[in-house]
């Protein structure tokens, strides 16, 4: 059987309210292909009866596994590379003359997806800081938790290891551990990954210096994209910087923000008294 | 007694490991699996169920020498070896395949499949170039780590298998016996 | 941009000339090193070589050390693109003077990904 019209706006409604992400009408077919492993895995013919199941049943486990195959966990290293460039190039240089020599620099990684963002950003920094473990803090946090686990175990397949990860950068931080790679313990040090909901409160964490938000304002609506801008605003310094996806922007969402060019791609500062 | 002698000889550091000690089917089907969503497209599968090989088959295959010494080899129908071959080349397969075409590409995928091997192994180990052809045979049945799978409908396996034949068993009793 | 695609394996050799010439290069390939090291020879110096490590006659890492010692050779981008993926192996091929290393199994995409690291997306695919 095929989902049903009221089945997929179900489905839909529960992702909206629990993670904000929009699923557009037409997306019935990544529904059916996402839930399908769930229903098989819990002994139900279709994602029609797994639907009628949990509507009937709710239970947040089933929740959390119908939400968490709907995100699109996409990500390579460098990921378009220059918001890493201005890192090392703009970025780190301005916060090191302005910060005491003991205050340690504080990045966020705010849709880390399997990790491969944060994990640039620790290598990055490693390869210009002398003790860049006790200088540097990066917090990796998404809403998918197998996400958050496979950030914390730091291991990565053959196929991702190729996109993008440059091969000096491999050998340097990188061992073979079965037919996968995993990530030197010196940067998995340097990561701190846990769950965490843009769309909900956010803990109480930063105040950051930097805060990677990439490709992931995308999938949300006009008003949760601003109350998520004004939130992460309220985790920065005041002379912190925001790095969104190459399709994402602030203007026209969120007027408190003031849009300053690096190189080939920009980041984001907060706008004093706004 | 001696027997104790030759039990510390075969765990010592002249014992060579066999490979299941080294590698599970699991990561073999990991790793085939890997080699062909990216070299035979995306939506490939490989279903891990064994079914019987057509009369009528084809092997390819690399050695590795090192810590471990062996072959990994594919082996599969010669019509699936083609149709694997065609996947492979995709838009740039020409019109008539061959038997240099199959082979050369169905070698390829054994070079593939067999370097991500040896790299789960323990190193360095060399790899030679590929081989089409028969089998090397299996020498040590405790030396084989072996994944059948179904691709496309057509039945395939992943032999991962030791070069060498076992090592003597240690049958103290008997050789310290005095004969009667 | 030019490229010379160096592999045993001609099913190889068709797949990444493929991946090359839809992103605008122009292509010459070779079975081995020593075709290679003719190729550049006859005057054909590529922006790019992608190189395999095992194959007949003259393998990867001994075509990567020769080009290495040819000063008229030195703007050429060299690439491994093998099933070789051992971690020493990769830092073996590094030090030999390879400026990245693609392990096989690959997709278009890594493909890609590799090119623009080395700055060798032709501009308008960048886009
Ligand atoms: C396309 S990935 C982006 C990964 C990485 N930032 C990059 O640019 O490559 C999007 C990630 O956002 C996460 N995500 C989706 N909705 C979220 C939410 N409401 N809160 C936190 N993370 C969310 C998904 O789980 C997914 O891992
Ligand atoms: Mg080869």
């Amino acid at each position: 059987m095929s989902l049903t019209a009221t089945s997929f706006d179900w489905v839909r409604e529960l992702v909206r309210k629990e993670s904000a992400i929009v699923l557009q009408p037409g997306k019935e077919y990544l529904v059916e292909a996402r839930l399908l492993p769930i229903a098989r895995q819990m002994g139900l013919p279709d994602v029609g009866k797994l639907v009628e199941t949990v509507r009937v049943r709710p239970s947040a486990e089933d929740t959390r596994r119908i939400v968490e195959a709907l995100t699109t966990n996409e990500t390579s290293w460098f990921r378009d590379g220059d918001p890493f460039t201005a890192l090392t190039s703009t970025v780190l240089p301005s916060l090191l003359s302005s910060r005491g020599a003991n205050e340690r620099l504080q990045i966020w990684s705010a849709a880390c997806s399997s990790g491969q963002e944060p994990y640039t950003i620790a290598m990055l920094l490693d390869d210009v800081l002398p003790n860049a473990a006790s200088r540097v803090s990066i917090t990796a946090t998404d809403l998918s938790r197998e996400m958050v686990q496979r950030t914390r175990a730091g291991k990565f397949s053959q196929l991702e290891v190729n996109r993008g990860l440059p091969a000096p950068m491999l050998v340097r931080h990188f061992q073979r551990a079965g037919n996968e790679w995993e990530v030197s313990s010196n940067l998995r040090r340097m990561v701190n990954a846990t769950e965490c909901n843009l769309a909900a409160p956010l803990p109480r964490m930063g105040p950051f210096d930097v805060v990677y938000l990439r490709n992931v304002l995308i999938y949300f609506d006009l008003p949760t994209k601003q109350s998520i801008l004004r939130r992460v605003r309220d985790l920065m310094r005041p002379d912190g910087w925001l790095f969104l996806g190459a399709a994402e922007t602030t203007l026209g969402v969120d007027d408190s923000w003031e849009r300053v060019v690096i190189g080939r791609s920009s980041a984001y500062r907060p706008l004093k008294g706004k | 007694m001696t027997s104790t002698d030759t039990g510390q000889r075969r765990r010592g550091s002249d014992a060579r490991p066999v490979i299941t000690e080294l590698i599970d089917e699991m990561t073999i089907l990991a790793i085939a699996e890997e080699a062909w969503v990216s070299l035979v497209g995306e939506d490939e599968v490989l279903v891990p169920i064994p079914s019987e090989l057509p009369g009528d088959i084809l092997s390819s295959w690399v050695d590795v020498v090192g810590p471990w010494t062996g072959s990994v080899v594919l082996t599969t129908g010669r019509a699936t070896a083609e149709e694997l071959s065609r996947a492979l080349l995709r838009e740039s397969a020409p019109e008539l395949l061959d038997d240099e075409d199959v082979a050369d590409a169905f070698g390829e995928i054994a070079n593939v499949v067999g370097g991500s091997i040896k790299a789960a192994l323990p190193g360095p180990s060399g790899l030679s170039l590929p081989q089409v052809g028969n089998a090397p045979l299996v020498r040590n049945a405790g030396d084989l780590c072996r994944v059948d799978v179904v691709w496309r409908g057509e039945p395939l396996t992943i032999s991962v298998q030791g070069a060498l034949p076992p090592l003597p068993v240690p049958t103290p009793s008997r050789e310290n016996e005095v004969p009667l | 941009m030019r490229a010379l695609v160096i592999d045993d394996s001609r099913a190889m050799r068709r797949i990444v000339t493929g991946i090359l010439t839809n992103l605008g290069y122009e292509v010459r390939d070779a079975g081995h090193g020593g075709e290679g090291l003719d190729v550049l020879n006859e005057g054909w110096v590529p922006d790019l070589a992608t190189i395999d490590w095992n194959m007949p006659v003259m393998d990867g890492l001994q075509f990567v050390s020769a080009v290495r010692s040819n000063p008229a050779w030195r703007r050429m981008t060299m690439m491994m693109v093998t099933s070789e993926s051992e971690h020493t192996q990769i830092v073996r091929a590094l030090a030999a003077g390879a400026h990245e290393y693609m392990i096989k199994p690959f997709t278009a995409d890594a493909f890609r990904d590799k090119l623009a690291l080395l700055g060798l997306l032709p501009q308008e695919v960048a886009l």
